[in-house]
């Protein structure tokens, strides 16, 4: 039974997606309804896993003894997957909209259901190979949402994209491989599982490989540039994968692999770590300066995700609790910040069709909502208080200062300044949108004209949730010191 | 009861938008209205109270009154309540975008008071922060080019000071690990790296002096003044100016009460403000110019206050309570009511004449008996003219650098050079402000058509602004007899020794005297002969020696690299850093393509190897060709990008990082 309910939000996506493509619905309205039926089903699935199934492993089915796919539901992975579950029915409606007057929607909704499943598989996998197996799954199944619109610039952003995440996870095989064999199959447990005779410079070189591999897809410096490149696809898919469920799922692998397979006493104070924590510095203000450069305004954004995912991998780096705390809280926070960011420029793109910055000069007067939102997050993505994103930052500067280290310290200043260049990379759309010279303003005597109700309410969501957690942290981040201390496994 | 005073205007704003959308004039009252209740508010609040609430944010919001607290609180209000009544008038003809100044005001009111009656430093950084993004509305507000410029200057520079001030107080929290005021002395004193205290109150003072206009972190004020809207002015000038002054007070109060080192560093930090202003107010020839750069001046007399205050209990002398802390909170009270009242006649200047130029508004006050009184009262009242309120509280300043003088042995000739810049920094606020009066208020136009015109108009005002400019001009001669002053100083301190403060003095009188005649003197010289060329005011500060470019710009990128560690900014005209940082850019280029194309060149190789048969299947259009078009168009619309100040910012930025990461890397290698 335990097996069934486990497999289903896995499962579910997977085939329901599939099906959409055969079923060839006659109108857009069912199979929309239907999409978000499935989508819906899937993230009930996932609460009654959290919420029931905590702690139990299952074994689909065992290669040979210490070689299995195996999911377990843990901490960790409730953070991730009860994130993604969360998000995924919003932005369905969000994609509804946006994608009203494209083609080939049938094979789009197909994938974008999917990818559910895959993502609802990493979050639950309890080894080092289930979790492998679902991590390849999911870049291939995003592949073709990458290449949607079919034109020459998204087949590159496809292809570059298929190039970085597939060879990063062949270096990331490697540790896969190494841990799989020096441990009881690589399960999961909070510490480390390494176990028997290894030899520790191996180790700490696979963990290398491993950071690199899995670091792609959260696109840590040098492998960053298939990001802003995958932007080219629709903003949904740039939104919910691009930001957060692909991307974080890369820093979720990160983590896992740090906190639950190699375990910090092997790793704490090496040069590998040592190493790991200054790429991740200098990538998370290589992406700010790139960010503040990029005058697309998606790939602007693009580049700000590389930026705060590298904050979350230093975090990580840090190979303290607190620093993996506060990791896990920028995991969710930059997500949902960065969630509404992308929803606003999808929007503003979609209604104004219109993709550079210098033309957002005045359109706050024309989409105040969107942009009074996209503020809002901007805000929030710079760290100031009332904001979540603050409270994630506040919490990697103390981490960093806590470590007591030079790295720590070079780290907060790293964040400072990306922290700087956050806002003016940010806030200048901000003040382009609501305070343009008349002169320069492209949207004089243009009537009020908002995105549609289908985009707004994810977007408002999105904020409101960015609001009411900067406010009280004290709903959420309880539950991720116990994750981060293992008192909740 | 704090809480309603914190929150009520933040509510208010959104009811004024909303009554704003029917009817702009309901908008107007409202606002006015709930800045007058907000005052009556602060008048009734008890003394002694406190307010914590938990859990927000983390680490819980909390306040409390005291006597400086509350003083402070019902100044902020008043500011409020006579810029609000004001802008009636104000905006009555230039709607433009005025709902959203309002409705930011609002918002603005209620951080203040947060900040004005936080308990703790976090709580005070919250609604800093707040302020900070919510008074950009108000520089921005004429969306004029100039304004824009101005706009980014103080967002970014508030943004640099939110950051480092975050950073400091990350630092303190690590070193003395509490944030709350009446722990943090006793917790500061028994932290064992003394070193990271002082480096935390440096990026205090720093993130903290970006809002009060402290030198070097000054450089948005002369900017912002001029653009912004008059009651906007007054109140960035006469209050949020304060806000920053007391972040700064109550961290050298607290976590580094009697730190010698920090006493110097604000020293010297003021001493500069202070001069620095004086001087630029003098030969600026735009009246809300030189309003604002007086701004910056009295600042610098606040901030010597608090060193010397500093200092003082730095050698465990008794006197700090009875002179220099007294003192700068006078000056506090003094500067924000002096500023209200000039500021808004500046803005009446401005509403009447769209001007700002002094030969444009030379002779515009001559018969304005009403306009003439207040700008006297306010002029004398900042110059330090005994009977007026200046001169209470610059007396107990400089009895604070005399008293500092005897007291710290080791300082006492840098202590004594001090007194004598401090006179004369006030004799340069004589100088300026006698020439913007006389140039007002009593000679007459080199245009005769005019001044005739200017005569004509007896009337510039209506009643509600004549009485809201008005009445606080009468409390500058309330607040220069000492039984006022002093009663509401030793409220402040609570110092009951206070009280019997001789500020009438022979000694007291010599100091202020001789600081009023060399204004006069030099108002006489100079100012008469210098600045006044064929009848007309000019601008002697050399164009190349323009605050913006050749002296603020390099300052900031010369000065705060050596305190907080980070190269901040490249500005245009330096010589020396654009090639270094384009160097470290070209370094840090080639560094991250080569990474990036190795990569890259795989895929190309594969494709001209084991794919070429494949592309040459499909065609010229291949991916390849495409990409390279997409990257032309990126680079090309990026290219007027890298001759920009956020491009060379970054581009230090990464500079830094690889210097820090050589420097890692040779500590680990050894």
């Amino acid at each position: 039974m335990n097996l069934v309910i486990l497999l289903l939000p896995i499962l579910l996506p997977i085939i329901g997606g599939a099906l959409i493509v055969p079923i060839r619905f006659k109108s857009d309205r069912a199979r929309n309804l239907y999409s978000e039926l499935i989508v819906i089903l899937t993230s009930v699935s996932i609460w009654v896993c959290l919420l029931c199934l905590h702690g139990q492993p299952v074994t689909v089915y065992s290669f040979t003894s210490g070689f299995s796919i195996t999911f377990a539901v843990d901490g960790l992975g409730s953070v991730f997957a009860g994130m993604i579950s969360l998000m995924w029915p919003l932005v369905m409606f969000y994609a509804f909209s946006y994608m009203e007057e494209a083609k080939r929607k049938n094979s789009f909704f197909a994938f974008y259901v999917m990818t559910y499943g895959a993502a609802a598989g990493i979050a639950f996998s309890a080894n080092m190979i289930t979790m492998y197996v679902f991590y390849e799954m999911l870049t291939l199944v995003t592949i073709p949402l990458v290449t949607h619109y079919g034109d020459h610039a998204s087949m590159y952003a496809g292809r570059k994209y298929a190039a970085y995440t597939i060879g990063g996870a062949s270096l990331a095989f490697f540790a896969v491989v190494l841990t799989t064999m020096n441990s009881s199959g690589g399960t999961f447990t909070y510490g480390g599982c390494l176990s028997g005779n290894y030899s520790e410079t191996v180790m700490r070189i696979a963990f290398v490989f491993g950071f690199f591999g899995f670091g792609a897809k959260a696109a840590v410096f040098p492998l960053h540039e298939w990001l802003p490149t995958a932007s080219v696809a629709p903003t949904p898919v740039t939104a919910l994968l691009h930001a957060v469920a692909v991307v974080n799922a890369g820093a979720f692998a990160v983590m896992r692999i740090t906190w639950y397979v190699f375990g910090t006493g092997l790793l704490l104070g090496s040069r590998e770590q040592i190493f790991c924590l200054l790429i991740a510095s200098f990538s998370l203000v290589y992406g700010a300066v790139e960010s503040v450069r990029e005058r697309h305004f998606k790939r602007r954004l693009a580049y700000s995700t590389m930026s705060n995912l590298s904050y979350m991998l230093f975090g990580v780096m840090l190979m303290t609790t607190a620093g993996f705390y506060a990791g896990i809280a920028h995991m969710v926070f930059h997500g949902i910040i960065k969630m509404s960011l992308f929803l606003c420029a999808g929007a503003f793109m979609h209604k104004r069709e219109k993709a550079y910055i210098y033309e957002v000069n005045g359109v706050g007067r024309v989409m105040p909502v969107t942009f009074i939102c996209y503020t809002l997050g901007a805000l929030s993505l710079t760290g100031i208080p009332m904001f979540c994103g603050f409270v994630s930052k506040w919490e990697l500067m103390r981490a960093g200062a806590a470590s007591g280290t030079v790295y720590g310290a070079v780290g907060v200043i790293a964040l400072v300044i990306s922290a700087f260049l956050c806002a003016v990379y940010t806030l200048t759309i901000s003040v382009r949108a609501f305070f343009t010279a008349k002169e320069k303003d492209l949207y004089i005597g243009a009537a009020r004209d908002d995105a549609d109700m289908r985009m707004l309410v994810p977007i408002v969501v999105f904020t409101a949730v960015n609001v009411v957690l900067g406010v009280c942290p004290g709903l959420i981040m309880p539950l991720f010191e116990k994750i981060a201390t293992g008192v909740l496994p | 009861m704090i809480a309603f005073m914190i929150f009520m205007p933040a509510a208010g704003a959104f009811l004024t938008l909303a009554a704003g959308k029917r009817s702009g004039r309901a908008a107007d009252l409202i606002a006015a209205c709930l800045c007058i209740a907000e005052l009556l508010l602060s008048c009734a609040l008890p003394v002694g109270s406190a307010l914590r609430i938990e859990g927000i944010l983390g680490f819980g919001l909390h306040f409390q009154t005291d006597g400086f607290r509350s003083v402070y609180a019902v100044v902020t209000a008043l500011m409020w309540a006579g810029t609000s009544v004001f802008s009636i008038e104000y905006f009555r003809h230039e709607r433009e975008h005025l709902l959203r100044y309002q409705f930011f005001m609002l918002v603005t009111l209620g951080a203040t008071e947060g900040v004005m009656l936080s308990a703790d430093l976090m709580t005070t950084f919250v609604f800093f922060e707040i302020l900070s993004f919510t008074s950009f509305t108000w520089v921005i507000h004429e969306q004029t080019a100039e304004a824009i410029r101005a706009g980014y200057t103080y967002l970014f520079i508030a943004v640099i000071g939110g950051l480092v001030l975050l950073m400091g107080l990350l630092m303190l929290n690590q070193c003395a690990g509490t944030l709350r005021f009446d722990e943090l002395k006793a917790a500061a004193q028994q932290a064992p790296d003394k070193k990271m205290l002082l480096a935390a109150g440096i990026c205090i003072l720093l993130g903290f002096g970006a809002k009060a206009g402290m030198f070097p972190v000054h450089i948005w004020l002369p900017k912002a003044h001029p653009v912004a809207p008059s009651p906007g002015s007054a109140l960035l000038s006469g209050i949020l100016t304060k806000v920053g002054i007391y972040g700064i007070l109550m961290t050298s109060l607290t976590a580094l009460a009697g730190n010698q080192t920090f006493g110097l560093v604000v020293l010297a930090a003021g001493a500069v403000t202070m001069v620095l202003g004086a001087v630029l107010a003098l030969f600026s020839v735009n009246l809300k110019r030189t309003l604002a750069c007086s701004s910056m001046s009295q600042i610098g007399f606040i901030l010597i206050g608090v060193s010397m205050n500093l200092l003082l209990t730095a050698y465990g002398s008794e006197e700090a309570a009875v002179t220099a802390l007294p003192g700068l909170m006078l000056h506090m009270v003094n500067h924000s009511l002096i500023k209200l009242v000039l500021f808004m006649i500046a803005g009446v200047v401005v509403m009447n004449l769209h001007e700002l130029d002094l030969n444009a508004v030379r002779g515009y006050g001559r018969n304005k008996i009403l306009l003439k009184i207040s700008f006297a009262l306010g002029a004398l009242g900042i110059s330090g003219v005994p009977l007026f309120n200046g001169y209470i509280s610059k007396t107990l300043l400089h009895e604070g650098i005399v008293e500092a003088a005897k007291e710290c042995a080791p300082y006492a000739g840098l202590l004594h050079v001090v007194e004598w810049v401090f006179l004369i920094s006030g004799g340069i606020t004589f100088a300026y402000m006698l020439k913007l009066f006389i140039c007002i208020f009593i000679e007459k136009n080199a245009d005769a058509q005019r001044q005739a015109r200017y005569d004509r108009q007896p009337s510039c005002m209506n009643a509600a602004s004549s009485a809201v400019i008005f009445v606080p001009a009468l409390l500058m001669p309330l607040l220069g007899q000492p039984f006022a002053a002093l009663r509401i100083g030793s409220l402040m301190t609570g110092s009951r020794e206070l009280l019997h403060f001789r500020a009438f003095s022979a000694g007291n009188l010599k100091g202020g005297l001789i600081s009023l005649s060399i204004g006069l003197i030099l108002y006489l010289t100079a100012g008469r002969h210098l600045f006044l060329q064929n009848g007309s005011y000019v601008n002697l500060w050399p164009k190349k020696l323009d605050l913006e470019d050749a002296v603020m710009r390099p300052l900031l990128t010369g000065i705060l690299p050596a305190v907080f560690g980070t190269i901040l900014s490249v500005f245009g005209e330096n010589r020396i850093l654009i090639p270094l940082s384009k160097a470290v850019l070209f370094a840090a280029s080639v560094f991250g393509r080569a990474l990036e194309t190795s990569i890259d060149g795989l895929i190309v190789l594969v494709h001209s190897t084991a794919l070429r048969a494949r592309r040459a299947k499909r065609g010229p259009a291949s991916g390849e060709g495409e990409f390279r078009i997409l990257r032309e168009e990126i680079s090309a619309a990026s290219r007027p990008l890298t001759r920009t100040f956020s491009f060379a910012l970054m581009m230090t930025c990464i500079g830094i990082l690889l210097v820090l990461g050589t420097l890692v890397a040779l500590m680990l290698l050894r």
